[in-house]
């Protein structure tokens, strides 16, 4: 078409958001969205590959080009790939229940981050804030005695707390004078530590507000980003929040991610995206505690590595190419505001440090938490994600690892798959006669899909009762009218279209078995690669640490009957939630922690295992239900045939 | 002192699987050591050749492969004959090109016709080896199971695509299979668990790694099929503990370096003797990394085969 000189624009309506915005003609529509703020899920960054994007274009015009993810049929009902599609008219578009993010979806979550029972098993340390507020009354000024405000400040400062070393932030001084002799010389100074005995005033407030004194807690993960705000007087928490990390519509995994970086002006945006999350997040922590936005004095980030970078404004694209090499591991304290995050200007950011490319500052925290560098115990810890990550260790030696297991257990991948919210299909049975299932889901609503923790259960249930076989293929020899061909090969019904909100069966297909074989192996090949590079066995793990919000709501038994976890008596798994978040909050108690992880992070190990010989070894041995090796599995027995 | 050659310590056996019926019967494997290292362990059964018909004229075979078949290659059971009374064959491998769906695809009615024929006509081991196609594998093999009830064939491939209908029908039929995986230990034991889950009895399954020719890869099957009787011998890895069949003849014989007749290239001399050679050794290769049966083609080379397997045997 011709392109006109002067560009008309166009309204385009989304619904059910209600949300208008008007662009060129000749936009793009997932452009369009994200410029609304109208979130559309994109698995892939907008490369047209994933198919997550699929909107109903209501009314007008678009052009758009139909790719395989996109049947026939639903295209002409006028269903389109956002991303693959341009706007040319005022458009109605309804974004469907699958292209949705759904508030809601993480309820259950703060749900339980409020039930969860504080478990730290890290010991050893004191309630020692790396920031603390002192009160002091100074010295009224006489004419034998007028030294300067500043030195008068620093001299009972360093008579107060017994400091050498102390410096001042230059930003205090120009309302120094007026504080000062606001109450009579009574005021507040907030002192950080910046390293091992060097420390810093930071702010100074009139009066006595030793009261209000706050932290902010975040591990900042690749989908989501969860906080926590901290009463640094009582240590406890006193709000938590979470929220998807806004920088999804801009790809679900790290190197959709790092490759949307790439792009002109991209970085900026995923920092934008990123410290936007975290602004709503402060705001939501803060109104709901009642707490003043002045009264915040220090904020602690734990995020992989990439997160890391993105946060700061990195450029995260050397983190993917061999040999893998990040631009920082131990990111200097910074202000807060600096990199676009809503504090006062006094406000420090610790960010934890990482170990390598792959094994980030989350893990560092969660190893931290957990008290692994302090066991005498040998712990395998395990955080199950698209990232799985994976620690083996003790106080004395620590290795690490990260394997991409895939966004299978976070839904990925997996045709009725979805994240861990209302209608989730988790929990499952199944009838050994009739071979017909009980399915429960999430809040005992209607079926939407299936979960991670689910698709465990299914599949362990399967196996067991012979449906599917050792090599994750579904058994046809049964008859039921459960099992059928389906579009993507032999499939089972799980729930029938009249119990679901979807309008469809919903059902678990050879390909998803497939994904899940796969993303249970890398985390299984993990262990074992880790646990021969430490020269141990499996079986000499004392303590098996599962982190990770998805790790609460594993079945432990059936984990283990798919291969997922390793076979080991029941009561020495832990769970201890979100462990990166947990390290952060800890690091905002004790000093003696923040050094811990510095420590940590220095003396981990980091195996690569993209590169790893063994680890395809193991990997290729673990692609079978529980295991080629069923020694590695004495308690999972496997049906035999007829 | 005197010197005593260090010895590995064996804690598995190979199982023992009869081929064949009757007096005919050969059985092959049972070792309780590496290939022949006589002086560890046991080799109860020498390695065995399966000389190679086709239930078709080959149409890509050299000539130097051709002309110790001349005028049978068009008759499978003269062919058989043949192999037994001129060369004594131990056992026949009848390859069903003639079945391959991207070639002539006969059917599954035409090629065990054929397989009927050749097995009420010998009175040694027959293996029975389809085009891997799982469709008409699965078609052809489960009727040739049926037909061939109580004659012990040895069918296959039997492969993870299309293990459960053939496998079935040998049960059924009492034959034994060929579990064929692609190269990797971990495959072939997977597809063993999963013949055993089926009913399938250990002494009725004889596995093929997948083997290439020397040039093609060999050292990638040799080192396979060198840790599978690593984790079947000094692991106890039971699932494992099978005898392996090699497929090799044909691999050989299709390689560049073989069929280049020696006008084209006469740097690489004379080519009867190339294609023998690159049989044989790459042969060889394989019986040194545990192979129980290789099939073969060319009688020299399987003269030169059962020469250095004596030679390899008697002290």
């Amino acid at each position: 078409m011709a392109i006109n000189s002067k560009c008309p624009r166009h309204n385009v309506h989304f619904e059910p958001d209600n949300i208008i915005i008007q662009v060129d003609t000749g936009a793009n529509l997932m452009e369009t969205a994200i410029a609304a703020g109208v979130h559309i899920n994109a698995s892939c960054g907008g490369a047209g590959v994933c198919g997550t994007c699929n909107v109903l274009v209501k009314s007008g015009q678009v052009e758009s080009t139909r790719t395989d993810k996109v049947s026939q049929i639903d295209y002409n009902n006028g269903i389109r790939q956002a991303c693959q599609t341009r706007v040319f008219s005022d458009l109605n578009i309804e974004i469907p229940v699958g292209s949705r993010l759904e508030k809601a979806v993480l309820s259950r979550e703060i749900e339980e981050l409020s039930t969860q029972k504080p478990v730290a098993l890290v010991s050893g340390w004191s309630f020692k804030p790396p920031v603390e507020k002192v009160c002091l009354d100074l010295p009224i000024p006489t004419i034998d005695d007028n030294v300067s405000d500043l030195s008068r400040l620093l001299r009972v400062i360093k008579q107060r707390c017994n400091l050498e070393n102390i410096s001042v932030n230059a930003d205090i001084l120009s309302g120094l004078a007026r504080i000062l002799r606001k109450y009579n010389w009574q005021l507040t100074a907030t002192i950080l530590l910046e390293t091992n005995s060097n420390y810093r005033v930071i702010n100074i407030e009139p009066g006595d507000t030793r009261k209000s004194h706050y932290s902010l807690a975040f591990d900042i993960g690749t989908t989501a980003v969860r906080g926590q705000l901290l009463d640094l007087n009582r240590g406890m928490v006193i709000s938590h929040c979470v929220d998807y990390n806004r920088q999804i519509s801009y790809g679900e995994d790290v190197i959709s991610r790092i490759a949307w970086s790439q792009k002109t002006g991209g970085l900026k945006r995923l920092q934008e995206a990123v410290t936007a999350t975290l602004n709503d997040l402060i705001k939501r922590l803060i109104n709901s505690a009642g707490v003043e936005f002045q009264s915040i004095s220090y904020m602690v980030v734990a995020a992989n590595t990439v997160m890391t970078q993105l946060l700061t404004g990195l450029d995260p694209k050397y983190l993917r190419l061999s040999p893998y090499v990040p631009t920082i591991s131990s990111v200097p304290l910074l202000k807060a505001k600096s990199i676009g995050i809503n504090t006062e200007e006094h406000v420090h950011l610790y960010i934890v440090p990482s170990v390598a490319s792959y094994v980030g500052g989350d893990i560092v925290a969660g190893i931290l938490g957990a008290g692994v560098h302090q066991s005498d115990e040998t712990i395998l810890y395990i955080d199950i994600g698209t990232n799985g990550e994976i620690v083996i260790g003790n106080s004395e030696i620590m290795l690490a690892a990260s394997c991409s297991a895939g966004p299978t257990f976070e839904g990925g991948g997996i045709k009725h798959g979805m994240i861990a919210t209302s209608g989730a299909i988790e929990g499952f049975e199944i009838n050994s006669l009739d071979f017909e299932p009980v399915v429960s889901t999430i809040d005992n609503a209607k079926a939407k899909g299936i979960c991670g923790s689910g698709l465990i259960n299914v599949a362990a249930k399967l196996l067991e009762s012979g449906i599917i076989t050792q090599n994750g293929k579904i058994n046809t020899d049964f008859s039921t009218k459960r099992i059928r061909k389906g579009e993507d090969g032999y499939e089972y019904v799980l729930c029938k279209k009249a119990k679901t909100q979807i309008g469809k069966d919903i059902v678990i297909t050879e390909i998803d078995l497939d994904n899940l074989m796969r993303s249970k192996a890398a985390m299984y090949a993990g262990y074992q690669t880790l646990a021969k590079s430490m020269g141990i066995n499996l079986t000499n793990i004392d303590r098996v640490i599962i982190a990770g919000t998805f790790g609460n709501n594993i079945d432990i038994k059936n984990a283990i009957t798919i291969g997922l976890l390793p076979d080991l008596p029941r009561e020495r798994f832990v769970f201890i939630g979100n462990g990166s978040l947990l390290g952060s909050r800890l690091i905002s108690f004790s000093s003696d922690l923040l050094f811990d992880g510095e420590t940590i992070a220095r003396k981990m190990t980091n195996i690569e295992l993209s590169e790893n010989v063994e680890f395809m070894s193991n990997y290729m041995a673990a692609l079978f239900l529980p295991h080629t090796n069923m020694k590695e599995f004495p308690s999972v027995s496997i049906k035999k045939g007829k | 002192m005197v010197f005593e050659i260090p010895k590995i310590e064996y804690s598995g056996q190979i199982k023992k699987v009869t081929l064949g019926s009757d007096n005919s019967a050969v059985t092959v494997g049972g070792e309780t050591s590496y290939p022949f290292h006589l002086f560890e362990g046991g080799v109860p059964n020498l390695p065995r050749i399966a000389m190679e018909i086709y239930d078709t004229p080959p149409d890509d075979w050299p000539e130097a492969a051709l002309a110790p078949f001349e005028g049978v290659i068009d008759d499978p059971v003269n062919w058989a004959k043949k192999c037994i009374d001129e060369y004594n064959a131990e056992m026949i491998c009848l390859q069903l090109l003639s079945t391959d769906p991207n070639g002539l695809d006969r059917s599954a009615e035409e090629a065990t016709a054929v397989v009927k024929k050749v097995v009420d006509a010998i009175e040694i081991p027959l293996i029975v080896w389809g085009t891997a196609n799982h469709e008409k594998d699965t078609e052809v093999l489960r009727k040739v199971c049926e037909v061939c009830q109580g004659k012990r064939l040895v069918i296959g491939p039997v492969e993870e695509g299309d293990y459960k209908k053939i496998a079935a029908a040998a049960l059924g039929y009492d034959h034994t299979v060929i579990a064929s995986s692609p190269i990797d230990i971990n495959l072939a034991k997977q597809l063993n668990i999963l013949l055993g889950n089926l009913g399938i009895p250990e002494e009725h399954i004889i596995m093929d790694p997948t083997v290439s020719s020397i040039g093609y890869g060999i050292e990638y099957c040799y080192s396979v099929m060198e840790r599978i009787r690593m984790a079947a011998l000094t692991q106890q890895d039971d699932k494992l503990q099978l005898p392996i069949i090699c497929n090799i003849a044909k691999e050989t014989w299709k390689t560049k370096e073989v069929k280049t007749p020696e006008t084209e290239e006469p740097k690489l001399g004379d080519a009867k003797k190339r294609g023998i050679l690159m049989e044989a050794m790459s042969a060889l290769v394989l019986l040194l990394a545990g192979g129980d049966v290789v099939v073969m083609r060319h009688p020299e080379a399987i003269k030169l085969i059962r020469e250095i397997i004596t030679e390899l045997t008697t002290s």
